[in-house]
């Protein structure tokens, strides 16, 4: 299928490409439909982008590249809504929020991780309530965390 | 809503499985406990409203302000 987006123009993918968000993310319940879309080649970020409305997409992480020992407790109530058992593979994403101009304000929100089934491709935004992992989470930069990835 | 004046270290059941404590009181701040099934949500009751607004400010970010 074809969709327009405002970022990044006109795109297409696959229905297999889509997965989907019963309950949207917060603040935008009404949009359900996604695909992830890689940033740059190379580049640890990726956008969340709806098919249905244009200018929404959210810039996301993979939380680990922020915070190695983040293992967020996903409650039976949302493993239940996203079909997951212990067993089943998942993806984390983390939303990133840098403010116009100032990417060295990037903050990453890790109370609010997407969780994805990677199987039936459902997503849910979850909340992680826990005093270590906050919703505006100081971003080391990510080129040092890659740098040091790369000479371990 | 139900009143109950706690000390330090005392608890609430609520049902049979949920408990609070209050571990501690410091100036304007309680700590409390939580122990509850993994079948029950528990959360400060702003978080909600703080990850709304944080989605809010980040669907604003743009691709050129992403550092490579």
């Amino acid at each position: 299928m074809t969709f327009y987006t405002t970022r990044f123009g006109t795109l297409e993918c696959s229905e297999d490409d889509l997965f989907v968000m019963p309950e949207g993310f917060l603040g935008f319940p009404q949009y359900t439909r996604f695909v992830v879309i890689n940033h740059k080649p190379g580049s640890p970020f990726r956008w969340i982008q709806s098919v249905e409305e244009a200018s929404l997409a959210f810039l996301v992480l993979d939380p680990q590249e922020v915070s190695g020992d983040y293992q967020p407790e996903i409650n039976d109530l949302d493993a239940r809504a996203l079909g997951l058992d212990e067993h089943t593979p998942r993806q984390l994403y983390a939303v990133v929020s840098i403010p116009r101009g100032n990417p060295q304000a990037m903050t990453v929100n890790l109370a609010g991780p997407i969780v994805i089934n990677a199987q039936k491709q459902i997503g849910r935004q979850v909340v992680i309530d826990d005093e270590r992992w906050g919703t505006k989470h100081a971003v080391v930069s990510i080129q040092d965390q890659e740098d040091r990835k790369a000479a371990a | 809503m139900l009143v109950l004046t706690r000390k330090v270290q005392q608890s609430i059941m609520i049902g049979d499985e949920i408990e609070v404590v209050v571990l501690d009181v410091r100036g304007e701040q309680v700590r409390l406990g939580i122990r509850a099934p993994k079948n029950v949500a528990v959360h400060r009751q702003e978080i909600y409203s703080q990850i709304k607004h944080e989605n809010i400010e980040a669907a604003e970010t743009r691709p050129e302000d992403v550092p490579d």
